[in-house]
């Protein structure tokens, strides 16, 4: 595999729909706390843009106001089409699938019934069922491990295989935006590894737009095309992926974000 | 031993109503996370609505499936008005909603209907089968035929069709249900509804033996409840066991153990109810709650 940062560096200058995602002042919060400041990036189609910061900085909380888990306001909006004010339901509907923190896979259900259920907006059309036959296909191509233990019900997965799993079953959904938030949370570094190839991979080959929230900053910064630092609810360094790491200095010391090129796995 | 089996059989047929209501609650529970302490006035509303449709002249067979299309829509009814409002409030506001509403229905059918007995026509021809000395009627094996038929078609429904599978999804992580784009509100209504067409098929198969009246489904309730927690709250298959299981207890400790005899034996659910939440909370089929990750 070719040097990743200056390949992802071109990919983004070369995308076509800067504002794909486009999110514009951007406030959200939990009843009277209040976690996001004012937030505004854009996502270009095809990008993957990672979010990083301290614990409690509010990454989880942009995502949430991204699928519509909780009530933002200002203006997000995908491929021009407004996603605040509507409900996860809705979200996904339009294209969104989030990977929310801690998995959340369907436990008593087996694998294969868990990414069944992630197709389930698209295999109620008779002509999608084929497509659905080859997603699944597809994600067990991804993840062989998926495929060995397909009847197996997704509460008895090891951590890494739920992770994948949830991934697997966000991509069920053919998104338009995938969002992952601390997909390494609990994994073995090597795991973790092979799991963000996957979503560069997915990522490369469905151009399917990303945007990943992560603690090892290093991993993110490795598959994303941008990158932004989040602070108290703030964005507090935006730029490419690759810029990123090189201010990773001062983003270690002012911000407690271990961005340096110290290596993981 | 041949009055012993008969016993059981008797047992069988009333547990086999158990079971149908105690599989009603099951499915809200699982559903929802509500003990409906109203679903057996439910399923005497239902039962009405079939005496309604006989008495006003429709054959009982075609009476039943109007009966259970009416249920379903109105157990979709209470969870959107009454159960809907009160979603995520403490479990105790929603258990005293559910009792409200066992209140409210019951006045509701006595004000309509009267409190005076009704005679509810027996769907299963008289007699029955002789099994080496154990009589067996058609109307026992007309029950447990029935709960058996609608046993099978829930197992169908939620294990072998593309809504069974929706369903059991958000039953099991809502949350991540909606990022699938799963209604799960809607799976709600329809969960209720469900349960309210198991509930009604249990009003239909106990009223001709016990003569339809507002207060009918109380005793038979308690058995539903105390065949839930044998079984474990959250497990179809336990509620059925359970509710066998209650009805066979009942018959044999009213049979032959003299100091309960007939007028005591509705404690009978009440014993097991404690034994278990003593001895195993979670019942016979049901897991121990865990902390969902
Ligand atoms: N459900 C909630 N109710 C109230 N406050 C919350 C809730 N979830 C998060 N918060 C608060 O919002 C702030 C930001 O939380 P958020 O989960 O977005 O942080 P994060 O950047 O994802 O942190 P971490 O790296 O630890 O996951 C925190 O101060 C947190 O206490
Ligand atoms: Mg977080």
């Amino acid at each position: 595999m070719s040097e990743p940062t200056t390949e992802r560096t071109e990919a983004a200058e070369g995308a076509e729909q800067p504002d794909f995602l486009k999110v514009t002042d951007l406030h959200a919060g939990y009843g009277q706390a209040r976690v996001l400041q004012g937030l505004d990036f854009s996502v270009a189609r095809g990008e993957v843009c990672a979010i990083l910061g301290p614990n409690g900085a509010g990454k989880t909380t942009t995502l949430r106001a991204l699928c519509g888990m909780v009530r933002g306001r200002g203006s997000v909006t995908l491929n021009g089409t407004q996603l605040l004010g509507r409900s996860p339901e809705q979200a996904a509907r339009l294209g969104v699938a989030h990977v929310p923190e801690g998995r959340g896979t369907f436990n008593d259900l087996t694998v294969e019934e868990n990414l069944r259920v992630g197709a389930h907006l698209r295999s109620r059309r008779r002509a999608e069922r084929a497509a659905v036959a080859a997603d699944l296909e597809r994600i067990y191509g991804y993840f062989p491990k998926l495929r060995q233990r397909s009847r197996q019900a997704a509460g008895s997965l090891s951590g890494g295989e739920q992770q994948m799993l949830a991934i697997g079953r966000a991509l069920m959904l053919r998104p338009s935006l995938l969002l992952l938030d601390e997909p390494s949370l609990g994994l073995a570094p090597l795991v973790t590894r092979e799991l963000f190839e996957i979503v560069r991979a997915v990522n490369e080959e469905e151009r399917t737009t990303v945007v990943v929230v992560e603690q090892n900053a290093q991993l993110a910064l490795d598959i994303a095309h941008r990158a932004h630092v989040l602070e108290a609810g703030r964005l507090a360094l935006s730029g490419p992926a690759a810029q990123i790491r090189e201010d990773g200095q001062v983003a270690e010391v002012y911000l407690g974000v271990s961005v340096s090129a110290r290596k993981t796995g | 031993m041949t009055e012993l089996l008969q016993q059981v059989v008797e047992g069988l047929g009333s547990g086999a109503v158990y079971a149908s209501l105690a599989l009603a609650l099951v499915l809200i529970y699982r559903f929802t996370g509500i003990v409906n302490f109203a679903q057996g006035e439910l399923a005497m509303l239902s039962t009405y609505v079939a005496w309604q449709l006989v008495a006003s002249g429709m054959p009982f067979w075609l009476a039943l499936p109007v009966t259970l299309a009416v249920s379903f829509a109105g157990g979709m009814l209470v969870e959107r008005i009454v159960i809907r409002p009160v979603q995520g409030a403490p479990e105790l506001t929603v258990v005293i909603v559910t009792v409200g509403l066992f209140i409210f229905v019951n006045a509701l059918a006595g004000l309509i209907w009267s409190f005076t007995v009704k005679d509810f026509p027996q769907p299963f021809p008289d007699g029955g089968l002789d099994l080496a000395g154990v009589r067996v009627d058609w109307s026992t094996l007309g029950i447990i035929g029935v709960v058996a038929v609608v046993m099978g078609l829930l197992y169908l429904l939620f294990q072998h069709t593309p809504i069974g599978l929706v369903m059991r999804a958000a039953a099991c992580n809502p949350a991540s249900a909606r990022l699938s784009g799963i209604r799960v509100n809607r799976v709600l209504m329809l969960g209720w509804g469900l349960a309210a067409t198991v509930g009604a098929v249990s009003g239909v198969l106990v009223a001709p033996l016990l003569f339809l009246e507002p207060n009918m489904m109380g005793g038979v309730l308690i058995y539903a409840f105390a065949a839930a927690t044998l079984g474990g709250f959250d497990s179809p298959v336990g509620a059925v066991v359970g509710g066998l299981f209650v009805g066979v207890a009942e018959t044999l400790t009213g049979a032959y153990v003299d100091v309960i005899g007939a007028d005591l034996k509705v404690g009978v659910p009440l014993v097991i109810i404690l034994a278990v939440l003593l001895v195993r909370p979670q019942g016979l089929f049901g897991r121990a709650a865990v902390e969902r990750a």
